[in-house]
């Protein structure tokens, strides 16, 4: 049984009145403090939409209305299709689904402590990974070609994730030919560029600046991507006593207006364009100012941010899952399990980031995404929560068997048992001799013998006419 | 008299204030003077410089070492001090400059071409000023070109570079070629860091140094600056 696309949302951080303060004041900062924005054509598009704009300072500001407006047309429901529609998934309302996320720099092996800069090689044995792990929902393309110069690195990134899994494939780019190359490939594999907008098999992250900025080529990428109709994320990332203020409130400010930025964006170039709200609020280590990916207000900040994008009616995008441990150990699963399970209890869309990161999100590991699937699949069963009804309740079964006696032949039993109860794959429930019988393999140990099981024998690869099309239409591809 | 200006000065290095405005780790010192203050009053009594810097200054600043070490101190306590440090070093660096003392040296700071990542950066500035440096910080995305012009206009000693990204770190080789070829290589030394870069990384593109962490950054650049002495090396 796989579980996805489950509400969640019992998990609440905030309350109603908390929701509309971070509203109110978000809705402030946008009318008297602005938020400055580098690339001219975005500044004209503002301009055209009815905001105030500082040229001198390159500052937008807008009336709290027109903001509600604009986020009025953004759409509330998102479909993310896979090239096989058994993985399409409907992001909006509370419905939770996980994904990997990126960019890593390295990859770790354990086996030998290593950690490399990782290669393309690395993406398409990932995606292979991922297709085969049914907890992870979506694909995003987890690490960064250090191979390829980086006018290639767009269309083999995407390239890398559509020839290897046929879930859906998010990622970020790097370049605006890279951008529409990438479109182009993904219209071809689609069908053509109207099968790809009725089924979109992959979709684009940008990013703000927080604080209260967009960068020049962010903003040209936004525009791009808009008018392409593609659907886009474009999150902000405000750290904690770096670029937002150290508390989480202050953050959860910044992070919404910003995060708004974008989504206003989208909408003022191409009205209904799907945007997704992103968050990847965190907070970092005073020691150092290091970035966190495993902190426990990572956790609150992510699952309050669902609660916003709940309260704009805006699909959402969180983070969560990772951890800043450098080995697979206590920490690594404490730290992924629990913030995954903060942002899946409030009902966050699509947490991305959930499987495979360690590392301060530096660093990504094969054998991780096998134990975050683990986790994840147990997540999404306590999303799912306690089904009350006449047949769960069990009167007359309780009657039936009465004091004193057993449930175990109970049909009752056998009929509800492998759904009601999450099991698990990779988990060790052996008794201590059947556990050293079998070698007694840590957890990480068992993982590896996982994740090489799956990439030695699983293969997907785009049908071979389509594949050969792409290979020869786009010369920059790396077969 | 002296001797009380000197430890109000360490004091506030201490408390990280810079002016009598600023709260400090302790409550209840807002309105006393601060660093800024007390290092114009020294000046005023004639206090000799070596003696700001050394007794009032860097004692200060070593105590908050100390204290970063024991772990009572966080960055952000760490770097108010700095700040102290770095407003008092701006109110002394005419003097210096006239009585011959020369300062710890100046270095250019920039995150390279491409990449907007600039926490990191930041962080190393404000730990190098605190440790005596002048630092000029050109901000994030910076060409080569632009690191060329500012060489030749601040003549600074030392370059340090930051990167993040696979994509972007290829530009800190880049600037190296732009120094080597407007033939000003030779008259700074250059430090990277930042997370998509190593040790190894530095030396395949000729850099002189790599700083793990702001921490590391101040080291690197300390002993450069020691054998940069032996060398002699100077913009002429
Ligand atoms: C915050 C952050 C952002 C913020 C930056 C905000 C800002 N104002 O700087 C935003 C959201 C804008 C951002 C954007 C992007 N980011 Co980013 N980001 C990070 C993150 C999470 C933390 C970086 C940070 O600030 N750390 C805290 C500081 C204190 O540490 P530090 O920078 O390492 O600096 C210390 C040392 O390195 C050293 N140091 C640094 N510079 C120097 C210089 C010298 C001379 C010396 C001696 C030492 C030194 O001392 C510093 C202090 O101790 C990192 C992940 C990570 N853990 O590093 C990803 C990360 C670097 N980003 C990444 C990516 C992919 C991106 C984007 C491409 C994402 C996108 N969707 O488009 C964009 C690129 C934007 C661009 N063109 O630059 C990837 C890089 C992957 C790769 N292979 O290249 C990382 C690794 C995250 C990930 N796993 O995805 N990012």
């Amino acid at each position: 049984m796989i579980r996805k696309g489950l509400a969640g949302g019992s998990f609440k951080p905030l309350t109603e009145e908390s929701i509309d303060r971070i509203h109110q004041t978000a809705m402030r900062v946008i009318e008297d403090v602005g938020f400055e924005v580098n690339s001219e054509i975005a500044l004209e598009l503002f301009k055209g939409a009815g905001a105030w704009v500082d040229r001198e300072k390159h500052l937008v500001r807008l009336s709290r209305k027109r903001v509600m407006e604009l986020i009025e047309m953004a759409p509330s429901e998102i479909r993310l299709c896979g090239q096989d529609e058994k993985h399409d998934i409907l992001l909006g309302g509370q419905r939770v689904y996980t994904g990997t996320g990126g960019t890593a720099l390295y990859i770790y092996h354990p086996d030998t402590g290593q950690k490399q800069l990782a290669t393309l090689d690395d993406l398409k044995r990932i995606a292979k990974l991922v297709e085969q792990l049914d907890n992870i929902h979506l694909f995003m393309l987890p690490t960064y070609p250090s191979e390829l110069p980086v006018e290639q690195v767009d269309v083999n990134r995407f390239f890398a994730g559509l020839d290897n899994t046929t879930k859906h494939v998010m990622g970020g780019i790097y370049t605006l030919d890279g951008v529409k190359q990438v479109i182009r490939m993904a219209e071809i594999i689609a069908g053509s560029g109207e099968r790809l907008h009725q089924r979109p098999i992959i979709s684009m992250i940008t990013c703000s600046m927080s604080p209260l900025k967009m960068d020049r080529h962010y903003g040209d990428l936004v525009v791009t991507i808009a008018q392409a109709g593609i659907p886009l994320v474009c999150p902000a990332e405000p750290l904690c006593g770096a670029t937002s203020p150290v508390t989480l409130a202050g953050n959860l400010v910044i992070q919404t207006v910003d995060s708004l930025t974008g989504v206003l964006l989208t909408q003022i170039v191409n009205p209904g364009t799907p945007v997704v709200f992103g968050s990847v609020s965190a907070s970092t280590d005073f020691r150092d100012l290091k970035y966190l990916a495993g902190s426990v207000e990572m956790g609150l900040l992510n699952a309050a941010g669902a609660q916003i994008a709940q309260f704009y009616k805006l699909p959402f995008y969180a983070t969560g899952g990772m951890t800043d441990s450098k080995v697979l150990d206590a920490q690594s699963g404490y730290e992924s399990a629990l913030t995954s399970l903060l942002c899946a209890l409030a009902g966050a869309n699509f947490i991305h980031d959930a499987a495979g990161l360690m590392e301060f999100a530096l660093t990504t590991c094969y054998e991780k995404y096998v134990i975050d699937n683990e986790i994840l699949g147990m997540v999404m069963r306590a999303v799912e929560g306690i089904a009350v009804n006449d047949e769960t309740l069990a009167f007359d079964l309780i009657k039936q068997v009465g004091p004193g006696g057993n449930f175990i032949t109970a049909k009752h039993t056998r009929h509800f048992m492998r759904d009601e109860h999450y099991q698990p794959s990779l988990s060790d429930r052996d008794s201590r001799e059947e556990w050293e019988a079998r070698g007694g393999k840590t957890t990480w140990e068992r993982a590896a013998e996982g994740a090489k099981e799956i990439i030695a024998n699983h293969n997907y690869s785009l049908p071979a006419a389509v594949r050969q099309q792409v290979l020869s239409e786009i010369a920059d591809i790396v077969d | 008299m002296t001797e009380d200006i000197l430890a109000l000065i360490k004091g506030n290095v201490i408390q990280g204030r810079v002016t009598q405005d600023d709260e400090g780790f302790d409550e209840g010192v807002v309105g006393q003077p601060g660093v800024s203050e007390l290092t114009e009053k020294a000046l005023a009594r004639g206090i000799g410089l070596r003696d700001i810097i050394n007794k009032g200054l860097t004692e200060g600043m070593d105590i908050v070492g100390q204290k970063f070490e024991a772990k009572e101190y966080y960055i952000p306590d760490m770097l108010a001090s700095a700040e102290a440090v770095g407003a008092a070093m701006e109110i002394l660096e005419p003097h210096l400059a006239k009585s011959g003392i020369k300062s710890k040296g100046k270095i250019i700071v920039a995150t390279v071409e491409g990449d907007l990542h600039d926490i990191g950066k930041n962080i190393v500035s404000i730990l190098l000023r605190g440790a005596g440096y002048m630092v000029k910080d050109l901000g994030n995305d910076v060409s080569p070109q632009t690191i060329v012009a500012a060489v030749i206009e601040e003549k600074p000693q030392f370059v340090g570079l930051s990167a993040l990204l696979t994509s972007t770190m290829i530009h800190m080789r880049d600037t190296i070629q732009a120094l080597t070829a407007s033939g000003l290589r030779d008259k700074v030394k250059i430090i990277i860091g930042g997370a998509a870069v190593s040790e190894k990384f530095a030396q395949s593109i000729g850099a002189d140094g790599y700083g793990a962490d702001g921490f590391q950054a101040v080291r690197v650049t300390e002993s450069l600056s020691s054998s940069k002495e032996n060398k002699g090396g100077d913009h002429g």
